[in-house]
């Protein structure tokens, strides 16, 4: 029998999961959109690992990452339960030890890190807004007609990227539309979209940060090969693509389960688990907070939301 | 007959109501603390891209004319607080609510006669002796209450009954509010001073220490900081702020001017810009774990000292958290990014 | 001589004349930058902070342009002129930020009435760092006041002149600093007098009324460009046709100052809050459609 770990990333756009073993090799693995039901992606998720799994490997830990983290860990009673950055850093790390700089663009959120001698050091996320992020580029493609698959290459055919305004979805949007009647070219706009993403980055998010080599750019918007040409031509350095580049965050919340593991073996078998959540605003004071709370079969087994620990 | 009420920010309802009652003798309302509804009435009728202490003072002020106030109080400045009192009154007024506004503090700069002046409006009744002793006494409280304050933050995380801490700061401003002089404020003090020591903590050998610098209203009004101070002391993280009324009161321009040779900045840059990168320098020295430096959306004071703390920060190699925290900021979001920022303490820490 | 290089922007639409006259009855070589451009902008973006003012990322571009042409770059802080008249905390602060952001020799003095640093006390004070002849100074100060105060005076009466025509009149309430730069007013003002409106200016009233006058608006404001630029509307109300509030994203004092005006005047307006990113396009039409309203209301 060989030990493995489930690592599950449940992002605001997609779920990625992962299945690991001892040495770090990737078992199987595979992302689907969330969809804006985070239990229903994971548990469909989960279902589709355990069909794929030989059947010589057993599940000694779980983790789950990423904007759902905690209900999904709960669904999946996983054995740690840690924010993205961590999940993402501590992945990259596994297979880039000396990573200096990671750059992560997901779908609502992104983020840089920066570490030195493998451990974080800085690191910054988006303040304002998801300007500049995979959902705001999803939306723009479908404006201009376009798969957002094939929006890298696209902007890879411009010669002469236009300049777009990325920093706010909603005048960029307007730019877009007047640019793209006025009778530029399709690709000339893409490539600008792709270039003033990178800019709008690192503008805004990585501000003030020391980019160094090794750099490594992650996340959903990875796969734009329009956003990593320019992220090269921009930073004038070389910028690393990894092929599992979107499932780093899974992977790192798979390690940090077998370094925390505590010797419990885990079914998948989660697809009969009944997982209800129930929100209501509790009236017992003025906080008026919003009250999540989670039944596993029937049974409360946590609350989101209280703020002064009632529940 | 004059109801009065104000905007809250932390605690400070407490002495602020303790002052209009016996010193005005007037009543004073007391809407509900802000909530999501206070959130999302003072979002409605606020300009779009003010800094968000105006949406929820005016969220307050609102509720507070529902419940039958009649009479305003607002203060502020440094920068274009000062200006908030007036705009609000259009505002309201525009609503069509009826009511009188005073603003406590004209050009952003406090003056003590100038207050005096302004109250005796609202009470003209007031004697000059009631007004300065009622002065000093509830700036004596506010004192004390910052210097219990101080003593929760470096303690709270490591408390072994949950909730200790809290419910015994809640006894001791019900108690405060219930004195008439210096004496019995006093023995309040050195009463609560003792109840505090002997709460049991049990503080391990290695905790972290953390700073909180940046803007005012966000550091001393934890609905507009979403309860960051609260988050941190889950971490177990022991809590260094600056900011509070006695500081803003009584030391802010001493602090600033015995102070500013250990940075590189020549002028005071507006409101609290300065005193936070002196603040950022004192904690590099300090050896501080790390910074979080917090703000509200737009906030032209901080944007400007922001550059200049990443410098100092970085030069000491000592990590700062920016937040720029909006009505609408995501709660999810900002436990995501504390909860990086404590691993990424405890990974340094490693080292 | 060393030279002293001048950024076009913030301060510079302020005290242009002054302390250009000032330098050149003393010799003192000295460059201004050029008119925002693409590229002063985009270094401005890149220098900045995101959430700083459009305004602001733009001086930083100009002090960037300027950083190894000259042997100083002039950045004075303005805090306040009196205590009802403060600054934007930008003009408390830019000397501070220039300063940390940039390695560059500085030339710099300090405008605060509140405690007596006044603008001739600042002028001596570089003369002097510049080792000019100290009997020159005096004189060089009395020639640099008297040039800005008669330029002044030509630009109020071509202002109050303009006032008088029979044309369409919209008056441009902005800080001089956005309404005259390339990326940010130029255009607008071109649009406008191409479509035959008369331009009036906020900025080129007699601010001592302007800023008594604001009172009307608003008993509290106290900063004292905001003042002038709202006293303005008070003071030309009966002779124009439109306002357009002109301001940088995010601006402070203009978030709540238009605010309280736009609730406080019946004539028609538009606020235009420019962004980085602002296309002309999306500016053309807001502008196309308030010149067909005051066109309609005009033919009433």
């Amino acid at each position: 029998m060989k030990d493995c770990y489930l690592g599950v990333d449940i992002g605001s756009i997609s779920t990625k999961g992962v299945i690991i073993d001892d040495e770090n090799n990737i078992i199987v693995s595979d992302y689907i959109w969330t969809e804006g039901s985070p239990t229903k992606a994971a548990t469909k998720l989960v279902s589709i690992l355990k069909d794929r799994l030989p059947e010589n490997c057993v599940i000694k830990g779980i983790g789950t990452t990423g904007s759902a983290r905690k209900l999904v860990g709960l669904l999946l009673d996983a054995n740690i339960v840690k924010n993205e950055i961590t999940a993402h850093a501590v992945g990259t790390l596994t297979f880039y030890p000396d990573v200096r700089t990671i750059l992560e663009i997901g779908g609502q959120d992104s983020k840089i890190i920066i570490l030195e001698n493998g451990i974080i050091t800085n690191y910054a996320m988006n303040t304002l807004c998801a300007a500049g992020t995979g959902a705001f580029l999803s939306s723009q493609a479908k404006r201009l007609g376009i798969e957002i698959n094939d929006f890298g290459t696209y902007a890879l055919k411009s010669k002469n990227p236009t300049k777009i305004a990325a920093r706010c979805t909603v005048f960029a949007e307007s730019d877009l539309v007047h640019k793209a009647q006025v009778g530029y070219l399709k690709e000339d706009i893409i490539a600008g979209l792709c270039k003033s993403v990178v800019l709008n980055y690192l503008n805004n998010v990585a501000k003030g940060k020391k980019i160094k080599t090794p750099i490594i750019f992650q996340g959903g918007v990875s796969k734009n090969k329009g956003v990593v040409k320019y992220f090269r031509e921009v930073l004038n350095e070389d910028v690393i693509v990894d092929e599992n580049g979107h499932l780093m965050g899974a992977i790192g919340i798979a390690v940090l389960a077998r370094k925390n593991k505590i010797g419990k073996t885990y079914s998948l078998n989660v697809k009969n688990i009944k997982f209800e959540t129930k929100a209501r605003e509790c009236l017992g004071c003025s906080n008026n907070c919003e009250l999540l709370k989670v039944y596993k079969n029937n049974e409360l087994i946590d609350s989101f939301g209280s703020k002064c620990g009632k529940f | 007959m004059t109801k009065i009420a104000f905007p809250y920010i932390g605690d400070y309802h407490v002495p602020a109501k303790f002052f209009i009652e016996k010193a005005l003798g007037k009543e004073v309302i007391m809407p509900p603390k802000i909530t999501k509804k206070t959130v999302e009435i003072g979002n409605k009728n606020s300009p779009e891209f003010v800094c968000s202490p105006f949406k929820y003072t005016l969220g307050t002020l609102i509720e507070a004319l529902e419940m039958g106030a009649d009479t305003l109080i607002q203060l502020g400045g440094g920068c274009r607080y000062g200006y908030y009192a007036e705009v609000q009154e259009k505002i309201l007024k525009d609503l069509g609510y009826n009511f009188e506004m005073v603003n406590l503090i004209n050009n952003g700069k406090p003056n003590f006669l100038g207050i005096y002046r302004k109250l005796k409006k609202i009470s003209p009744k007031i004697s000059i002796f009631k007004f300065i002793y009622y002065g000093f006494l509830t700036s004596k409280m506010v004192i004390y209450m910052d210097i219990i304050d101080s003593y929760i933050r470096e303690n709270i995380a490591f408390e072994l009954e949950e909730g200790s801490f809290e419910s015994l700061k809640k006894l001791m401003l019900l108690d405060f509010s219930k004195i008439n002089n210096f004496k019995e404020l006093k023995n309040k003090f050195n009463y609560y001073k003792e109840e505090f020591r002997k709460l049991k903590v049990r503080k391990p050998n290695d905790f972290y220490k953390v700073g909180i610098i940046g803007e005012l209203y966000t550091i001393m009004e934890p609905a507009s900081n979403y309860y960051l101070e609260k988050e941190l002391a889950k971490h177990k993280i022991e809590i260094k702020r600056f900011t509070n009324a006695t500081y803003l009161l009584f030391e802010k321009k001493r602090f600033v001017k015995k102070n500013i040779k250990h940075v590189n900045i020549k002028y005071k840059m507006g409101a609290d810009a300065t005193d936070n990168i002196i603040r950022t320098q004192y904690l590099c020295d300090e050896k501080y774990d790390g910074i979080i430096h917090i703000k509200s959306s737009f906030c032209t004071p901080e944007i400007a000292a922001m550059p200049i703390i990443s410098k100092v920060a970085s030069d000491n190699n000592v990590p700062v958290l920016f937040f720029s925290f909006d009505t609408n900021t995501i709660e999810t979001g900002v436990h995501t990014r504390l909860e990086a920022f404590y691993d990424m303490l405890e990974m340094r820490k490693r080292k | 001589m060393d030279k002293v290089g001048i950024p076009r922007n913030i301060f510079y639409y302020y005290d242009k004349d002054i302390v250009e006259t000032f330098l050149s009855e003393l010799k003192i070589p000295y460059i201004v930058s050029p008119h925002t451009n693409k590229k002063i902008l985009e270094d401005g973006l890149k220098l900045a902070s995101d959430e700083m003012c459009l305004s602001f990322k733009i001086y930083l571009g100009h002090i960037n342009y300027l950083k190894d042409k000259c042997d100083y770059v002039f950045v004075p802080r303005m805090c306040n002129l009196g205590s009802d008249n403060q600054m934007c905390t930008n003009f408390m602060s830019a000397y501070d930020i220039v300063n940390n952001l940039f390695d560059i020799k500085i030339l710099n003095y300090d405008i605060d009435y509140d405690s007596k640093h006044f603008l001739k006390k600042g002028l001596f004070k570089i003369a002097n760092e510049l080792k000019c002849p100290s009997g020159k100074i005096r004189k060089a100060y009395k020639v640099a006041l008297k040039t800005y105060k008669d330029k002044k005076k030509r630009e109020i009466s071509i202002n109050e002149g303009n006032l008088k025509n029979n044309k369409i009149k919209i008056l441009i309430v902005g800080h001089p600093y956005n309404v005259y730069d390339d990326f940010i007013g130029s255009s607008i003002i071109k649009y406008l007098k191409q479509n035959d409106v008369e331009v009036i200016f906020s900025d080129r009233f007699d601010s001592e009324i302007t800023n008594k006058l604001s009172k009307k608006i608003s008993k509290e404001l106290y900063f004292k460009f905001s003042k002038e630029n709202i006293g303005s509307i008070i003071y030309a109300k009966d002779k124009i046709d439109g306002v357009i509030f002109l301001s940088t994203f995010p601006c402070a004092p203009d978030s709540l100052v238009t605010e309280i005006t736009e609730r406080s005047i019946d004539i028609p307006n538009i606020n235009l809050i420019i962004d980085d990113n602002a296309s002309f396009a999306g500016l053309e039409t807001r502008l196309e459609s308030f010149l067909d309203v005051l066109k309609e209301r005009k033919n009433d």
